[in-house]
């Protein structure tokens, strides 16, 4: 009986660090993640993220392996996220996965992170061909796949919804722990007065910084004179903010002709958002996939995962060509994997087709 | 691998305003001894990959030599220096608790 092709994938573009263990099937056998939480009122920035990174890792390395019941010899290949992402996060992920992959012999594969969200999904949920909502604190897209990419339809033209949720949970000094925007779900679910707040789709893409300098602007005044309570600007927020998801996220599948929608993303666990989406695609007579936090929320096995995926069609990164990258966008990876033609899979008798990802 | 502690204490870091100004007038020298050349590599070749973001501010050279991790930073201002060498020294430490824990003969 043939081997199972197994990965080991180190995710650390945000305030996650996650080490996650997957076979070629979907199987996870391993996933601990440890978040970064900042007191209420404050974000994360790049040097203490990373120092909370380089604090963790070995940690998570050693109980990914346990939990998995796994030795570094069972390993065929070491992924890690190049991008998009922080740089000093994401740095300490791809300096430790390059000296494990000399100390144990392993190929290394980078994984861009947007993709890695998008076939974790794909393979939790067993979507197909779905239109991609991908929300999170740091990108804000609508994505299908067409020809050999995965394509951006929409997308927003400043800051992330995730980042406009986390920015107005500071304004209100909500507790990180566990997520600024899974407190303001909870506190939503209370709001019971809608508050008026512009309204930005721009034909296939969205704007929310405007958004968030507005109820910025007006939360302490409201809130003073007590014409509206934090539940209410919660709840009118996320009312805004998901029904513009929404409309691009519709409008993109009647460009694709497609009737399912997948979301993905730290922002995709919240349940108001996966309930507009679903009355949506419930009209259009499609179904609506989605993941709880264990899998939309950065983790090490969607890059695992993903990286496995291209591995098994003969991609690898070269020691030399496994730098990390600010900037990525999900147009930029050759998704070989979901080729109808694509070459026979890797039996694990490394055939290297080299190929970049990348700058 | 008693090396991380040995690195520490025989860590030379000395800035040195040199008077005939080239520009590059701070700089830090400093080895690491892993008595093993197969691991100083690992460390050399992991590490070099990234090059440093202002390389018009901040210059690094690394090399192995009898098993040791040999580095050198060169900075046009203190500051920079003193930037580079912290993030590259946490780096340092990382892969050489990964080696120590994490190597197949362990």
């Amino acid at each position: 009986m043939e081997k199972k092709l197994i990965s080991i994938g180190f995710e650390g573009s945000a305030n996650k660090i996650g080490i996650g263990i997957a076979t070629l099937d979907g199987n996870i056998l391993a996933n601990p993640r440890s978040t970064y939480i900042t007191p209420p009122g404050h974000g994360f920035l790049p040097r203490e993220t990373a120092q909370h990174h380089l604090q963790n890792l070995t940690r998570l390395l050693r109980s990914a392996l346990d939990e998995a019941g796994i030795s570094p010899a069972d390993i065929d290949c070491i992924c890690y996220t190049k991008g998009p992402g922080m740089g000093a996060p994401l740095q300490v992920c791809a300096a430790a996965v390059r000296v494990l992959a000399k100390l144990w012999n392993k190929p290394l594969v980078g994984v861009n992170h947007c993709v890695a969200h998008i076939e974790m999904g794909r393979v939790v949920t067993g979507a197909e061909d779905p239109v991609v909502l991908y929300v999170s604190g740091g990108n804000t897209q609508v994505i299908a796949y067409s020809e050999g990419k995965y394509r951006i339809f929409g997308e927003t033209i400043d800051i992330a919804v995730g980042n406009c949720l986390d920015r107005f949970a500071r304004v209100l000094n909500l507790s990180n722990d566990p997520s600024p925007g899974y407190n303001i779900e909870q506190l939503a679910k209370k709001g019971e007065k809608f508050i008026d707040l512009p309204y930005v789709v721009k034909g296939m893409d969205v704007s929310f910084s405007g958004i968030l300098s507005y109820i910025e602007s007006i939360a302490p005044v409201k809130l003073e004179s007590k014409e509206c309570t934090e539940a209410d600007l919660c709840y009118s927020l996320q009312e805004t903010l998901f029904a513009m998801l929404v409309e691009i996220t519709e409008r993109a599948m009647a460009h694709c002709d497609t009737k399912d929608v997948l979301i993905v993303g730290g922002v995709g666990c919240n349940l108001r958002l996966q309930e507009m989406m679903k009355a949506m695609c419930a009209e259009r007579g499609g179904r609506l996939y989605a993941t709880d936090d264990r899998y939309c929320i950065d983790n090490g096995a969607m890059i695992a995962y993903t990286g496995l995926l291209a591995f098994a069609h003969g991609i690898t990164t070269p020691l030399e060509e496994s730098t990390f990258t600010q900037r990525f966008r999900t147009d930029e990876v050759h998704a070989i994997w979901r080729e109808k033609s694509s070459p026979d899979v890797n039996n694990g008798s490394v055939n290297t087709i080299e190929e970049k990802t990348g700058s | 691998m008693e090396v991380i502690m040995a690195a520490v204490v025989s860590e030379a870091c000395k800035d040195v305003a040199s008077i005939a100004s080239s520009g590059w007038d701070f700089s830090c020298d400093f080895e690491v001894d892993y008595g093993s050349e197969e691991h100083a590599t690992i460390v050399h070749e992991a590490l070099a990959v990234d090059q440093e973001l202002q390389p018009d501010k901040v210059r690094r050279h690394t090399s192995v030599s009898d098993g040791k991790l040999i580095v050198r930073f060169e900075a046009v201002e203190a500051r920079f220096l003193r930037a580079s060498f912290s993030s590259f020294i946490d780096l340092v430490v990382l892969a050489t608790k990964l080696i120590e824990e994490f190597s197949p003969q362990n």
